[in-house]
């Protein structure tokens, strides 16, 4: 027997494969409305009308960051927790119920979100990933979210008893690392999904049925950013996960520290939740006292990014070391850069970096004004799903992917290729964002142009902005083809017998340096809830108090042109009125001060 | 089977040309590499505060220096 993945558990390679082909299916189409609403936007190609770009944006945000991280992320914890703790899972029906859970669900909410495009059904979904009342979506929608998001508890609950029933064999040994990063992983989100549950199932299904006739919409809100900001860490912890457990042994090193990855991984179960109104601090109705409290925690957050940063440069130098590299940055060249794994890994954790500048504006409740709601804040976010997570996941898969089906990879200077192409195209795209953004260019727009206003730039112009996200978007188009004919071709390809060995890194410094209290997961989940119970109690009273926990009246307002064209006369009107009464009160106020 | 561990030893690739212990490595290019990182976080910081945000009016900052101003 080979020491290839699929040789040591073929049960769980066939699921793990499932779940790759459908993270790919949704990576496919999330690319597609990708590029089509970058030449909208941008005005290089607008072949559908604008009140289609919602339904499009939907569909990008959904399928890549619900659908293509998640599957993708079940299957490589599946790896992991089998690879390292070396047995099956407990039982492999229970774990295709999981899948299927999963499977369904998206199907449905990507049903409702399609159907949109079309007039002959009357489903639509057009909320985007954020699914803020008063955008109201097919109730298909809502249930498709919430089976999935069951599928993922199961998931977890499937690891978890993999790794009880190993635990009861090996009462004496610590949590081997990938494992101990799976289950802090799912704790946290476990604590994570309590507020999308509760802002779905409790609110936005039941006005959606037409079961209660209103929400209220900064509750629902909140609780969205209370699921919100800690799901970017379950798509990032992964990733996190490849650096620390992969990227040493492609780098042809060990890992640094098996303690500080343990402490990284906690942080993160503990930190991550109670951030969530950072993405608020534009919204009325939070004290600002909340807000800072969410702006303290969002900064104490940085630390285990920073730990990170260290202990991956430090495992890469240690391979580079051994590889016969010398001096301060002259051992950057003896690393293996040929090798489109390492590659695309290194090149995504660069780009972190840079994520890691624009984040810090965006925790800043200041200096969040200047970019808030603007294209700065797409151009951070592409930077890390978008790179940091999506560009690890795809350079592994060229691991993976012979791992889970026996089969070599079809073309490794195509996956090299494709990696430089992606960091290549986001670079541009994600810089030209940030900039454009800084200009005050909105984002969630199908048309950032105005007649009469310009804006102004100081470097530059805005056609030449338009010109290099339109470029970065067609790279990164064209990047995923390359990427998608690899997967086609090593999937035809047939069984080889010259695979590498199915293991990952091994540490500098072992488990057996890293404090017991460290796998203690019941005291880090302790303190995990008493953290989110201290930052989201009070903001949550008081935006129930104020608006009351159905909320005023609000229209439902699925979206059409119809209903856009009354909105819009309704949101002029208010407009004006308030723009006189204000103007009253100004010239009033002035008179008191003049006397 | 899993994971290389210094018993099983990560094997030694065709390009390893040494064996680095936990003792004998200082990783001075790590220190270099995040060094550099911070010195770029903190200027660009420094850019992004003073000429971005304070050089774009207005801003609360300088509408509080407004007010106060005023009073």
């Amino acid at each position: 027997m080979s020491n290839v993945y699929i040789d040591q558990f073929p049960a769980e390679a066939k699921v793990i494969r499932a779940a790759f082909y459908s993270s790919f299916l949704a990576l496919a189409l999330g690319g597609v409305f990708g590029i089509i609403q970058t030449l909208h936007r941008t005005d290089f190609l607008r072949f559908m009308d604008s009140v289609d770009y919602y339904t499009v944006l939907t569909a990008h945000g959904v399928f890549l960051v619900i659908s293509f991280t998640i599957f993708f992320l079940v299957g490589i914890f599946t790896w992991a927790v089998t690879t390292s703790l070396d047995r099956g899972l407990e039982d492999i029906r229970f774990t295709w119920g999981w899948y299927s859970l999963m499977a369904i669900g998206i199907t449905m909410t990507g049903v409702a979100i399609l159907a949109g495009f079309t007039d002959a059904i009357d489903m639509s979904a057009s909320v985007l990933f954020t699914f803020y009342a008063p955008l109201q979506a097919h109730p298909l929608f809502y249930l498709g979210l919430v089976l999935f998001v069951v599928g993922t508890w199961v998931a977890g609950v499937d690891w978890f008893r993999s790794w009880w029933a190993w635990k009861a064999e090996n009462p004496d040994e610590r949590i081997p690392l990938p494992t101990f990063m799976v289950l802090t992983t799912m704790l946290m989100w476990y604590i994570a999904t309590l507020g999308v549950a509760a802002a779905i199932l409790l609110f936005l299904l039941p006005w959606s049925l037409g079961l209660i006739e209103t929400v209220n919409p900064l509750l629902t809100r909140t609780l969205f950013w209370f699921f919100g900001h800690p799901v970017v860490y379950f798509w990032l912890m992964p990733a996190y996960m490849m650096w620390y457990v992969m990227l040493p042994k492609f780098s042809g090193g060990k890992l640094f520290s098996d303690p500080l990855a343990r402490v990284v991984f906690v942080l993160f179960l503990i930190l991550s939740v109670p951030t969530g109104i950072h993405h608020q601090y534009l919204d009325p109705g939070i004290a600002e006292g909340f807000k800072f409290i969410a702006m303290t925690n969002t900064m104490f957050l940085l630390l285990p990014s920073l730990l990170t940063a260290f202990t991956v440069v430090a495992s890469m130098e240690h391979g580079a070391r051994q590889r016969g590299g010398e001096g301060y940055f002259g051992w950057l060249k003896a690393l293996p850069w040929r090798d489109p794994v390492f590659t695309g890994m290194a090149l995504a954790g660069l780009m972190f970096a840079a994520a890691g500048f624009s984040g810090m504006i965006n925790a800043g409740m200041n200096i969040n004004y200047l970019v808030h709601n603007t294209f700065w804040v797409v151009g951070h976010f592409h930077l890390t799903v978008g790179t940091a997570v999506a560009l690890t996941f795809m350079a592994v898969t060229y691991w993976f992917l012979p791992q889970v089906t026996g089969k070599a990879l079809w073309s490794r200077s195509v996956a090299l290729g494709q990696v430089v192409v992606w960091f290549v195209g986001m670079t541009f795209m994600s810089n030209a964002m940030h900039r454009a953004g800084l200009l005050g260019v909105p984002r969630r727009t199908a048309e950032p142009q105005y007649e009469g206003f310009e804006f102004q730039a100081a470097v530059g112009s805005i056609g030449e902005l338009d010109a290099q996200i339109a470029l970065g978007g067609v790279l990164l188009t064209i990047s995923l083809g390359m990427f998608f004919a690899n997967v086609v071709g090593t999937a035809l390809n047939g069984r080889s017998d010259d695979l590498p060995a199915n293991e990952y890194a091994g540490a500098l410094s072992g488990p057996d340096d890293a404090p017991l209290v460290l796998d203690n997961l019941k005291l880090w989940t302790a303190i995990a809830v008493v953290l989110v119970i201290f930052a989201y109690t009070f903001p949550l009273l008081s935006i129930i108090d104020r608006g009351g926990l159905f909320g005023p009246e609000v229209i439902p307002f699925p979206l059409t042109v119809e209903s856009a064209t009354t909105l819009g006369f309704a949101l002029e009107t208010a407009a004006s009125t308030s723009f006189e009464s204000a103007g009253e009160i100004a010239t009033s106020a002035l008179t008191a001060v003049m006397r | 089977m899993s994971q290389a561990t210094e018993e099983s030893a990560s094997e030694p690739s065709a390009e390893t040309i040494r064996e680095i212990g936990h003792d004998e490595y200082d990783p001075v290019g790590t220190f270099a590499l995040i060094g550099l990182y911070f010195l770029i976080l903190v200027f660009l910081w420094f850019f992004m505060y003073f000429v971005e945000f304070l050089g774009n009016d207005p801003t609360v900052v300088s509408g509080t220096a407004v007010v106060v101003a005023l009073v």
